[in-house]
């Protein structure tokens, strides 16, 4: 059964619910429980949190080890919690009991969330592919060679505010595209996609063998601290984590850890006894939210209901055409229709994005992101419209069929005048029902870089803390958007029952 | 214009038309009469294609219907010539009565709309529904339908017309609407073929009646002879 708000927004608003009977576990609990839960996303990549490339069960990089000293520190063992990067302050409130994965300290940060002393520096780097523009950061300032540069960073990360807010400031000539993968900007400027990518300097320092046709431009331009992220509501476990912060870093375990992975032990350190304490955010007014808010979610529904109304009509053309093709085709195309069917049902719409999207270009066939995106839903839905079809052809009577042909009409002009008109009328209930579901699984697209409605709003949410009211706004516009839908769809049915009557 | 020689036909192994031969009467009535699995339907559905047989051959209308599948073209051009009503009337109920009977004129003889309109109203006249032209064929009586069934087949201009057991789905008070529609096509000289039970009605109409028991010829002559 598919629900009328989407998955993520559904879970958000679930665990929001019970926020306030489950306090997070502070110390006492965490020592009771002997583990210390952290969570990281191991896509995120090398060299904070990734899968050994000797044993893939096994997850390494410098913050598994830092979750180690940390858990040894408050004398009990680190137990990893896996997370998608961009949602994991929000497990804080429901199975984790910190986030140590690259995380940024920012003035939002330390409003929202119980924030750790800074345990290492990092700095953002510009990064093209060798012998393409741009040639210095500095060219940025200025449009490239075909309007804007299309620039990726990893959504929700401080490559990505720090960009888009010189771009709207005018200082940058970018177009600033979210990733949800740290890699997958990398792969898109090696593809020619993108023309650059921001991200922090030790991670291209880890990956630069692997995308040797890419190159660092310039020094970094900015930079910044992480954090170890825990609940507000978990004071102690914050000041024990700091304790152990310190510790680490008085007895050398902690630049020793860092020289080990090549991180440059001694520039860190110097970093951390230097950074500047960072205040935080004043949280917004009501009427500020709603201000600042309300039209980025509005745009962004409408993008939702692009994707929704240009991916249906080509699922239901398709879908039709190969319900036609299955069941009155030539033999030799039958099973490879069926194929079709089973194999765009059988693998989930995110992967099938995401082989429109990142693969094709390797083969020399780049899709803007929209087109991709449309692309995935109409050719994924097209697969259940055309069972939808089939069932609806199967339900017109035999008799029906050979009536036609004993009109003289051909195979090709009974399907057209008598069999599809029918079969469109019985399956019109169940084809607005996957309208609705298509409408909502809309979401998904944001893997591949669209920002339609569900993206907007986790965004939005986790930039200004306010993930109750931001959710509530978004259900509402799902619902008026959806609404309209469910009526139609019973507009159909009442209109169905009145026309068709009995078929003999 | 109807000639069968020798057609067999087998269904799971077992004979259902067993070296049937039989002539029709051009612009008479050809009745097909036998107890139930006799094999008149299945006789019946071979002589416009919709079934196929593995022995003997038919030729119908000047079209030639041989042993193995039959191409699509070959049917298609038979079935022009060759109209068909079925016991259950099989009318398209997503569209109107007028509709229904101009479908083929426009789609197959490709038929102007005004053309196809004023030849489908003649023939709804004819057959006493010119008032439900705008009807949908589910508000209907069954006789009504049945009415529509034999304009609609009979807008091709067909030169053999076809009947599958026309009443058989018919409450007695409805049959005789439909019987005197055909009597008035027998009477116009319409080369028909009729299955039926109703030994009354082959009487009154049939030219020639063909007796069918288990696959076989078993009698045929003149009605008075037969029945």
């Amino acid at each position: 059964m598919r629900s009328v708000i989407p998955r993520g927004v559904a879970v958000v608003v679930g665990c929001l619910i019970t926020v306030g009977v489950t306090l997070a576990a502070d110390l006492d609990e965490v020592r009771r429980r002997g583990e210390l839960v952290w969570a990281a996303d191991q896509e995120g990549g090398g060299p904070h949190v990734f899968p050994d490339p000797a044993d893939p069960r096994r997850i390494t990089g410098f913050e598994v080890e830092l979750a180690d000293l940390i858990a040894g520190e408050l004398g009990v063992k680190a137990r990893f919690q896996q997370g998608q990067w961009d949602r994991l302050p929000l497990l804080l409130d429901q199975s984790a009991d910190c986030v140590i994965n690259g995380i940024e300290l920012t003035p939002e940060r330390r409003r929202d969330y119980g924030c750790s002393r800074p345990y290492f520096g990092y700095a953002l780097q510009l990064l093209g592919r060798r012998g393409s523009p741009p040639a210095t950061f500095a060219d940025l300032a200025a449009a490239g060679p075909s309007g804007p540069w299309r620039v990726g960073v990893l959504t929700s990360s401080a490559a990505e505010t720090e960009l888009r807010s010189r771009a709207a400031s005018g200082e940058l000539h970018v177009e600033v595209i979210g990733y949800d993968g740290t890699l997958d900007s990398l792969e898109q400027v090696q593809s020619g996609v993108l023309d650059a990518a921001v991200m922090d300097d030790c991670i291209f320092t880890f990956y630069a063998d692997r995308f040797a046709g890419l190159r660092t431009i310039d020094r970094p331009f900015a930079g910044g601290l992480y954090t170890v992220l825990t609940s507000k509501a978990t004071p102690e476990l914050v000041a024990a984590i700091d304790a152990a912060l310190g510790r680490l870093i008085a007895n050398g375990q902690l630049k020793s850890l860092y020289d080990r992975w090549d991180l440059a032990g001694r520039q860190q350190m110097l970093m951390l006894r230097d950074a500047a304490e960072i205040p935080p955010a004043r949280r917004r007014s009501l009427g500020e939210l709603v201000r600042q808010t309300v039209p980025l979610l509005l745009s962004s529904a409408g993008m939702t209901v692009l994707l929704s109304c240009a991916a249906f009509p080509l699922a239901i053309a398709v879908g039709l055409a190969v319900a036609i093709g299955r069941l009155h085709g030539p033999a030799w195309l039958r099973p490879l229709l069926t194929g079709y069917v089973e194999m765009l049902r059988g693998t989930p719409l995110m992967l099938q994005l995401y082989a429109i999207f990142f693969l094709l270009p390797k083969i020399g066939l780049a899709l803007p992101a929209l087109v991709a995106a449309i692309l995935g839903l109409a050719l994924n839905y097209s697969a259940y419209e055309s069972e939808i079809y089939r069932a609806g052809l199967k339900a017109v009577p035999l008799g029906q069929f050979e009536a036609a042909l004993s009109l003289g009409l051909t195979k090709w002009q009974a399907l057209r005048h008598v069999l599809v008109p029918q079969a469109v009328r019985i399956v019109m209930p169940p084809v607005t029902n996957d309208f609705i579901a298509l409408f909502k699984d809309t979401s998904v697209c944001s893997a591949i870089t669209v920002i339609e409605l569900t993206k907007r709003y986790s965004v939005l949410a986790l930039s200004t803390g306010r993930i109750v009211e931001l959710a509530l706004v978004t259900a509402v516009l799902y619902l008026a958007m959806s609404w309209p839908l469910s009526l139609l769809s019973r507009w159909f049915e009442a209109r169905l029952e009145r026309s068709a009557g009995p078929t003999h | 214009m109807i000639e069968v020689e020798s057609l067999t036909k087998h269904r799971a192994g077992l004979p259902v038309l067993d070296a049937v031969s039989l002539r029709g009467v051009d612009g008479g009535v050809t009745v097909l009469v036998g107890p139930s699995g006799g094999g008149k339907s299945t006789l019946l559905r071979c002589l416009n294609g919709l079934e196929t047989f593995e022995g003997g051959g038919i030729t119908i209308a000047g079209h030639r219907l041989a042993v193995g599948p039959h191409s699509d073209v070959g049917l298609h051009e038979l079935r022009r010539d060759v109209g068909m009503v079925f016991q259950q009337f099989n009318l398209f109920p997503h569209l109107s009565v007028l509709d229904n009977v101009m479908l083929a004129p426009r789609a197959v003889l490709k038929l102007p709309a005004n053309e196809a309109r004023s030849r489908a109203l003649d023939l709804l006249n004819r057959v006493g529904l010119g008032s439900f032209a705008a009807a949908r064929p589910a508000t209907l009586s069954g006789g009504q339908q049945q009415r529509v069934a034999i304009a609609r087949a009979l807008a091709m201009r067909p030169r053999v017309m076809l009947f599958d057991e026309p009443t058989s789905a018919l409450d007695p008070s409805m049959t005789s609407e439909v019987l005197d529609v055909i009597m008035d096509l027998a009477k116009a000289g319409q080369t028909m073929v009729v299955v039926t039970h109703d030994h009354g009605f082959a009487k009154r109409a049939a030219t020639w009646v063909v007796e069918l028991v288990a696959g076989r010829v078993a009698r045929q002559g003149r009605a008075e002879e037969i029945l």
